[in-house]
């Protein structure tokens, strides 16, 4: 790899690091400043909104299938069902997705 | 089981570890993905591997490669790259309530992907504030050297393996959407917050599959919020 590329390579790394630190020390410092007991309550409202908006953004980019037919469709579905139907059962986190891949992963094979 | 077992059984880190242990079923097969298509792309396993340590974020990893391979002014490949990581700005303060003042977190943010912030949004609130730096360090660690494992195995074997076994790349993902849905769905206490997380979840689905899959994450949680604020003091959406 030419120089130029491994500047290229460092310049994304740190970039990508200073991306998710800058933005955690600024809060930090502005929660600090505040002195708020509970501290939620002095972030702007557009960050809390955000957070679990952008979790089910990427819920819902993970679910497009990799092939777009009905038997992925179908799988993605009944996986998604499945992964719900176990979790308001158990209201855990490893036993309904391991029985949300089963599912999907039993669709896929039976095709 | 033996006292020593008992005893990590016990410990946040170890915790941490097995709450992230889903995550695998999505980073593994992608991280392979990488290696593989690093490697097709004029990288060496060792640069391949670098990659996923330092970058340490799949998308942009993949634009970084294919952009390079292109022959892209490296400029716009690093611009491009980090557009695409811009999203990660809402992460850290979204935790930060949740850390304490260690310093150990600064350089723990480098752990801090979509899928980590997602666990950690949803755990870090239910553990003691002494259990969070163990708990985040044990899951982020598995994260990590699951990736930097995956992409180490794609590019030395990427192609055997997913010819030999197709499905590690077909079924063993759903296991991200899997882990998404049960992270979000507590979320969901209210009309308010189900319309609006529905509509992201939605928004983000159809921006993938026609084609914008770089903006889909973004977009979509800013539909969602514009939606929750417009929605919010409608009193029959359960908002208070």
């Amino acid at each position: 790899m030419e120089t130029s590329m491994w500047l290229a390579l460092i310049s994304i790394a740190l970039g990508t690091y200073l991306l998710r630190l800058f933005p955690y020390l600024w809060m930090k410092g502005a929660l600090m400043k505040k002195q708020v007991e509970g501290g939620i309550n002095a972030m702007p409202s557009w960050i809390t909104i955000l957070g679990p908006m952008m979790i089910a953004a990427m819920f819902g980019t993970s679910l497009a299938p990799a092939h777009l037919d009905t038997v992925s469709w179908l799988a993605t579905a009944a996986g998604t069902l499945a992964t719900f139907a176990v979790w308001a059962r158990t209201r855990s986190m490893g036993l309904p997705v391991l029985c949300g891949v089963a599912t999907f992963g039993m669709i896929m094979l039976w095709h | 089981m033996s006292s020593l077992t008992r005893q990590l059984a016990g410990t946040p880190w170890l915790q941490g570890v097995k709450d992230a242990i889903p995550l695998l079923g999505g980073y593994i097969p992608v991280a392979i993905s990488f290696g593989l298509i690093s490697i097709q792309s004029g990288f060496s396993v060792l640069e391949t591997i670098l990659i996923s340590t330092f970058i340490y974020a799949g998308a942009s990893q993949f634009l970084f490669v294919a952009m390079a391979a292109s022959g892209a002014p490296l400029w716009l490949v690093v611009i491009m790259t980090l557009l695409i990581n811009a999203r990660h700005i809402v992460y850290g303060p979204n935790l930060a309530p949740y850390l304490n003042d260690d310093k150990r977190w600064i350089p723990l943010m480098h752990g801090l992907t979509d899928q980590i912030f997602a666990l950690a949004h949803a755990r870090l609130p239910l553990l003691p504030e002494k259990e969070r730096l163990g708990w985040y360090t044990g899951a982020a660690a598995l994260a990590w050297f699951s990736w930097i494992g995956g992409t180490a195995l794609g590019a030395i074997a990427g192609g055997e393996l997913t010819q030999r076994w197709p499905l590690i790349s077909e079924v063993l993902p759903f296991a991200l959407p899997a882990l998404f849905l049960v992270l979000i769905v507590p979320r969901c206490t209210s009309l308010l917050w189900s319309a609006t997380i529905a509509l992201s979840a939605v928004t983000a689905l159809i921006l993938k599959i026609t084609g914008y899959p770089n903006m889909a994450i973004p977009l979509a949680a800013i539909s969602g919020a514009v939606l929750f604020y417009a929605l919010k003091n409608q009193h029959f959406l359960g908002e208070h």
